[in-house]
């Protein structure tokens, strides 16, 4: 579970608000989709969520741990795929996962295990030796996936996971975060892709010029609906309005 | 030719920052007051070195003048820059030729080889003019006011000064254009292009020495006699290192005389000839040993169950970041180039020159009796240590080390490693590198020496001590202002003023420690003993302020 409570972060001495007193809880056993255009806020926010960035304002908590307060502890409970894949490209895909599982210190038991099965599963094994500097832009991201799923954490954060993946990781993927939150774990993803919000979340979040503007269930998103409106046309909406 | 000037303007307006400081200002006007007080700030550190320099010069000019060899200071200085810049040129071209993340998008622009390497090359020289500065001036200043030199020699000077990048940067440019270009061949481009800046620094090592070897014998009564009476002797004798400088310092001593003008004439057309041809062979090569460097090819070979398990039994988190540390340092070649390297290869380079001189075994080293009396012993340990710090002070490791993660400096928030631990992994792997060059530097000065085992102990023990507030100062300074912002690995170690300041802490701390033991210390053991002293009690202190500061600053840096 994350707690957001009454969170804030701002820019440039507080004159340009990045995220704007946002609260959302995302339960145990779903998947939450977070919507909203280029820089709208969303990655800052998974930042504050990360303690990649400290909030101004506000408390996160995940599983009940407060970033701020125990922030070992809280980063333990999640993994994190961040939005841009391109990180140790000097090492090989088998050091970064080794060092991931060090830091996470995941017992010399199952990593092996667990490692050969995410690798075998994304199709990494072949490549696992090599520099990550030689993986393609999907490569890169599957291996960053492998490493933030190591720890078997109760809580996943994405950003923007789907981006460079191939139709066949794509799908794996999902299929995962499903199978994730079915067993009463937590998924929480920010997404440009709304056809993939649509079909794999249970409660979405827009958010634009970093205030949540529309939340909810997709049934109570789709009652916003009007008749034959697409989700892409009521994002359109929301997000040009304002 | 537009197209080169274009691009030299993007270039220079790039690598000097101004875009940068004029972004920043824009929103905060403070911030070219912070330009402006770093810059005095820089000032006022170097200021005693220059002082003391400049007072040497005065003291060597006069020293000089009634033999009428005053002329000497400013070949001296000229020699030692043009040395200077042909060394730092060397790892300028590799680094800014070859490593920058620009070199490789430039390819795809419809320009010629000469028009890049050539608009590289004076973004270069526009960085050595900064560098030569404070080594020029000087011995400019005080030949040209204690003879009461005329306009033409003040003309000459600006001029000499312009030229004087030239021809050595030149030099260092031919080599490694030829180098890289057969480096960047194979599988492993990385590891070849460390191994081809590694020979072309061999090669510039190797052309050093044979030009100070040649025919240099200062005890022959002849060639001394011939040193001090013929008026050029001195001029002569120095500028056989870098023989083009000769003419530019005969072309300054004899500023009023056809003489002069001839030997200017000289200089500057040897300089813009040796320019030309850099950039001749850089039109013909530079492209082909770019093309591709940036290529990596894997092996996509299943891995066997062993493979998994040299890795399954894991390790600590703390030993597990030291050693991703060690790892990205020996790999990326900018890091390797400017941190480890230099590591390595000071106590290298400061070791030959004795090696190739002592060959002659009658002839005793100028040390062998100092050293057998105690203050020689004092002496010894002080120069040998002060030569560890000043290593560490400059290695850059942990003083870059937060600035190398650049954008990547997220990681190090979000994992669920401590702070303190992670501060810690950085020291463990900046001392460990430290303690190589340490012990490189003991046992160049054991194959020199014939030290005795309690002297040598006592000289390991201070400088593995006297390394750790030098290494923890150097990650303190980088936590408070990280270089996080770049675009290419080799801006994160060598465009960083970070190593500055830790090269002046370790001047200020070792001068300070170092200047007692000389003025006051004449046993090696009270020396010893004092010196292990003040450095443990600086390491305490600096490791308190890293773990109560440096953590609570840590905590604040966003990634």
């Amino acid at each position: 579970m994350i707690e957001i409570i009454g969170v804030s972060k701002s820019y440039n001495s507080g004159t340009v608000k990045a995220v704007d007193n946002v609260n959302l809880t995302i339960r145990n056993g779903e998947i939450f989709g977070f919507l909203g255009p280029n820089g709208a806020g969303k990655t800052t926010l998974i930042k504050m969520i990360t303690g990649i960035l400290n909030a101004d304002e506000g408390t996160i908590k995940i599983n009940g741990k407060d970033i701020r307060k125990n922030p070992i502890e809280a980063k333990m409970q999640f993994g994190f795929v961040p939005d841009d894949p391109n990180i140790f490209a000097r090492l090989t895909g088998l050091e970064y996962l080794n060092f991931m599982a060090d830091v996470y210190m995941v017992p010399p038991e199952t990593r092996l295990d667990l490692m050969q099965t995410l690798l075998k599963r994304f199709e990494m094994a072949a490549a696992a030796g090599d520099l990550i500097q030689s993986y393609s832009h999907g490569m890169k991201q599957k291996i960053v996936v492998i490493g933030a799923l190591l720890h078997n954490p109760p809580v996943w954060i994405l950003d923007e996971p789907m981006t460079g993946l191939d139709p066949r990781s794509s799908f794996d993927l999902k299929e995962m975060m499903r199978e994730h939150a079915d067993t009463g774990k937590t998924v929480f993803f920010s997404t440009h892709v709304l056809d993939v919000a649509e079909k794999v979340c249970d409660r979405v979040a827009i958010i634009n010029k970093g205030k949540v503007i529309l939340g909810g269930s997709m049934q109570e998103i789709h009652e916003h609906l009007r008749e034959n409106q697409s989700l892409e046309n009521l994002f359109l909406e929301l997000t040009e309005n304002e | 030719m537009n197209r080169f000037i274009t691009l030299l303007k993007t270039l220079l307006i790039n690598n000097l920052g101004i875009s940068a400081i004029q972004a920043k200002a824009r929103k905060n006007k403070l911030e070219y007051l912070k330009v402006l007080g770093l810059g005095v700030a820089i000032a006022a550190g170097v200021a005693p070195s220059l002082w003391l320099y400049s007072k040497i010069l005065i003291q060597g000019y006069d020293l000089l003048a009634p033999l009428g060899q005053q002329g000497a200071i400013l070949i001296l200085g000229i020699v030692m820059v043009s040395s200077m810049i042909f060394f730092f040129g060397i790892f300028y071209v590799i680094n800014f030729f070859y490593f920058a993340g620009d070199a490789q998008n430039l390819l795809a622009l419809p320009l010629s080889g000469w028009q890049v390497l050539g608009a590289r090359f004076s973004v270069v020289i526009a960085y050595e003019y900064l560098t030569e500065l404070p080594f020029i001036l000087p011995p400019l200043l005080v030949f040209g006011i204690k003879s009461g030199a005329s306009l033409t020699y003040w003309l000459y000077a600006l001029i000499g000064f312009l030229l004087i990048p030239l021809l050595p940067l030149s030099l260092a440019t031919i080599p490694t254009v030829i180098v890289m270009r057969f480096a960047n061949l194979g599988r492993r481009k990385d590891l070849f292009k460390i191994l081809g800046g590694l020979m072309v620094i061999a090669l510039a090592i190797g052309y050093q020495f044979l030009f100070q070897k040649s025919g240099i014998n200062a005890m022959d009564p002849a060639f001394l006699q011939n040193l001090l009476t013929d008026q050029y002797g001195l001029v002569n004798l120095i500028s056989r290192v870098f023989p083009s400088t000769k003419y530019l310092g005969l072309a300054l001593i004899s500023a009023n005389k056809v003489a002069g003008l001839i030997n200017l004439l000289i200089f500057a057309a040897l300089s813009l000839l040796a320019v030309a041809l850099a950039w001749l062979v850089g039109d013909k090569l530079y492209f082909k040993g770019l093309v591709g460097s940036s290529e990596t090819t894997a092996r996509r070979k299943m891995l066997t169950s062993s493979d998994y398990e040299r890795f399954g039994k894991g390790s600590p988190a703390l030993l597990s970041y030291c050693m991703k540390e060690i790892r990205l340092l020996f790999r990326v070649p900018p890091y390797f180039m400017n941190c480890v390297l230099t590591n390595l290869l000071v106590p290298v380079i400061l070791i030959i020159p004795f090696l190739l001189q002592s060959h002659n075994k009658q002839e005793a080293l100028p040390w062998e009796d100092l050293i057998s009396q105690p203050v020689g012993q004092t002496i010894l340990m002080v120069v040998i240590v002060g030569a560890v710090i000043f290593l560490a002070g400059s290695n850059a490791i942990t003083a870059t080390s937060l600035s190398r993660e650049g954008k990547e400096f997220f990681i190090s928030k979000y994992i669920p490693l401590s702070y303190k631990q992670q501060v810690q992994a950085k020291l463990l792997s900046g001392y460990l590198l430290g303690i190589i060059g340490a012990v490189l530097l003991l046992i160049g000065a054991i194959i020199l020496m014939p030290l005795k085992i309690a002297l040598i102990g006592m000289i390991l023990a201070v400088s593995l001590v006297a390394i750790v507030p030098i290494i923890e100062a150097g990650l303190l300074i980088d936590i408070f202002r990280p270089k996080l912002d770049w675009d290419n690995e080799q801006k994160a170690v060598k465009q960083n003023l970070n190593v500055v300041f830790s090269i002046l802490f370790s001047i200020l701390l070792g001068g300070a420690v170092l200047y007692i033991v000389i003025r006051f210390i004449h046993s090696p053991i009270l020396a010893a003993t004092f010196m292990l002293s003040c450095f443990t009690v600086a390491a305490v202190v600096f490791y308190y302020l890293l773990m109560t500061r440096g953590i609570e600053q840590y905590r604040k840096l966003e990634g």
